[in-house]
């Protein structure tokens, strides 16, 4: 009952009074977008992290892979913009069947063999002038449409899109973890042996979430490429879309559901709103601290470590 | 027949764990293996479950030839396997460990037959509890036994699945194994060291010493045969 108070709270927050208190203010919804792009990346990431047991440090590509692949083929092929988005996500996926090598490789090696693949794709976007116009970058993408007189080009109305995108995300990612499957992935790292001797094909899961997460970031890529209208190699394919990802994810708990989307806004809106105004340059080194911190006192994150308390004042509100 | 070993043999590198052993089990047989500590009856398993590769030999299993089929495909296949040391899938509950050995195991959900099992094997009080933590040994063992049936198993592996456990707990233990036995038709291969047991139990018992298959045959034969008895009263020390 808590939890769908709680669900149906935060909804109503996040559609209604947001917009109704910041509505017009597209400085602040413009950060707020940004935040909700890195929680979209960080839900994936954490996706691919806990169900996979995978870490990952080259989701950068699939971002970057997502927002070209929709962006070109919004502005040659003429898709119109939700399609492409949709498109782009679906080419992220397709991509990520190329590291299915690197899934054989375990811990630092699998992470080291994503990182120099994103780096690979950052370096062909720069090289693939035909395709991308190399480093000079593409301009003027197709802005998100207006449907039934509604804007959804203007920030507000990007905010609303990323606000259902991310949404969207954790609920395919909450559908995954309840199937058999995201059961088994779950089990598998610590219950290798258990899970085989049923049946389960472990590398087939870990290959499918694989494509999952790498759709999940495409898609938060290509609704990125039409939100700003403008693409370089070296901002689509940047290395902190993944880094702002997994501090997000990590933050905010990544074995939970919703601990990389609170991370993402904490980490985000803190830093930009107040650690910015105490310490205009530099205000990152806060941010940092206070990941140290949480790592430190709560290693599974900021949401396990509320839940805990909240779990414990409830218990000693009931035995006084 | 169920299943059948030709030759097989295992070994880690000079270490010969399973040494040249044929048998085989048919449709609906409560079958023992007995041995002394490190004779190989765990090994044995490992190799018809498929965690380890016989460097000799064949093995069929319901006219499969096994030597091409993947671990995770075995399930389907019929082999059911509860391990000697429990392993209970971790971060699931009970009931989740059940849906996803029968997901996996037999490519399709059946929520009745898990109330079944777990009524079967006196789980379902603790159906919604964490599994790796919240289980003494007999229910993590009724688990292992719960897991494997969920597969529907043709062959069910039981390794020393009773050991630990006092009289009653036994007694009681047996009791849901017949009762699975009687209710899923699955044929027994069982790893036990009391004799009573499988005195009582099996209607045929296989001798392992040293990897080598020693005697096979009904436990009254079996358990007179002198080679057995060396095997059983010097074993302790080889
Ligand atoms: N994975 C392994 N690597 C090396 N040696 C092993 C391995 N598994 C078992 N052995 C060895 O094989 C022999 C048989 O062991 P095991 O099959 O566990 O015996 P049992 O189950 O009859 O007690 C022992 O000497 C054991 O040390
Ligand atoms: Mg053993």
């Amino acid at each position: 009952m808590m939890k769908y108070l709680s669900l149906i709270i935060i909804l109503a927050g996040a559609y209604l009074a947001v917009p109704l208190q910041f509505g017009g203010n597209d400085y602040v919804i413009g950060i707020v977008v940004s935040a909700l792009t890195i929680a979209g990346i960080a839900v994936a990431w954490a996706m691919l992290g806990n169900l996979g047991g995978m870490i990952s440090f080259g989701h950068s590509a699939f971002f970057g892979v997502g927002a070209y692949g929709s962006a070109l083929l919004a502005m040659n092929a003429g898709l119109p913009v939700f399609p492409s988005i949709l498109a782009g996500g679906v080419i992220a996926g397709v991509v990520s069947i190329l590291t299915m090598p690197t899934l054989r490789l375990r811990g630092p090696y699998f992470a080291l063999a994503m990182l120099a693949f994103a780096e690979i794709f950052r370096i062909l976007a720069i090289e693939m002038r035909w395709l991308t116009n190399g480093s000079g970058g593409l301009l003027s993408i197709p802005r998100l449409p207006t449907v039934f007189g509604f804007d959804f080009g203007s920030r507000l109305g990007g905010y609303f899109v990323v606000l259902t995108l991310v949404l969207l995300t954790v609920f395919v990612y909450w559908l995954i973890r309840n199937r058999p499957e995201g059961l088994a992935l779950r089990a598998m790292h610590d219950s290798e042996d258990a899970t085989l001797v049923v049946g389960v094909n472990a590398t087939r899961l870990k290959a499918a979430v694989l494509v999952v997460s790498a759709f999940l970031t495409g898609i938060m890529g290509a609704f990125n490429a039409h939100y700003i209208n403008f693409l370089e190699p070296d901002y689509a394919f940047n290395g902190s879309w993944t880094t702002l990802a997994i501090v997000a994810a990590i933050f905010g708990g990544y074995k939970t559901l919703w601990g990389p989307v609170a991370g993402a806004l904490i980490v985000y809106l803190v830093d930009q709103f107040v650690f910015k105004a105490i310490m205009p340059s530099g205000h990152q080194l806060i941010l940092g601290g206070l990941l140290a911190a949480i790592v430190i006192f709560s290693p599974s994150g900021l949401l396990p470590w509320l839940a805990s308390r909240f779990r414990k004042e409830a218990g000693d509100a009931a035995h006084p | 027949m169920l299943l059948t070993l030709d030759h097989v043999t295992v070994a880690f590198g000079g270490l010969v764990a399973v040494s040249d052993v044929s048998f085989s089990v048919s449709e609906h047989e409560v079958l023992g293996l007995v041995g002394p500590n490190g004779a190989g009856k765990t090994t044995l398993f490992n190799a018809i479950s498929g965690l380890v590769r016989p460097s000799k030999g064949k093995m069929t299993f319901c006219g499969h030839d096994l030597t091409g089929i993947p671990i995770h495909k075995r399930a389907r296949i019929g082999i059911g396997r509860a391990f000697q040391v429990p392993q209970p899938m971790h971060e699931l509950t009970v009931r989740e460990n059940l849906i996803v050995a029968q997901h996996f195991g037999t490519g399709h959900s059946n929520p009745g037959k898990i109330d079944e099992i777990l009524d079967l094997t006196r789980l379902g009080h603790k159906a919604n509890r964490d599994a790796a933590s919240s289980l003494a040994l007999t229910e993590q063992k009724a688990l292992e036994v719960g897991k494997a049936l969920a597969t529907n198993p043709r062959m069910l592996m039981l390794d020393e699945v009773l050991a630990g456990l006092e009289t009653n707990g036994k007694r009681a233990f047996m009791q849901t194994l017949d009762d699975a036995r009687q209710r899923f038709g699955v044929a027994l291969l069982m790893v036990e060291h009391d004799i009573e047991t499988i005195s009582n139990t099996c209607q045929r018992v296989l001798v392992l010493n040293f990897g080598k298959l020693i005697a096979d045959g009904s436990p009254e034969e079996v358990f007179r045969n002198p080679e057995v008895i060396r095997s059983y009263t010097g074993g302790e020390t080889a």
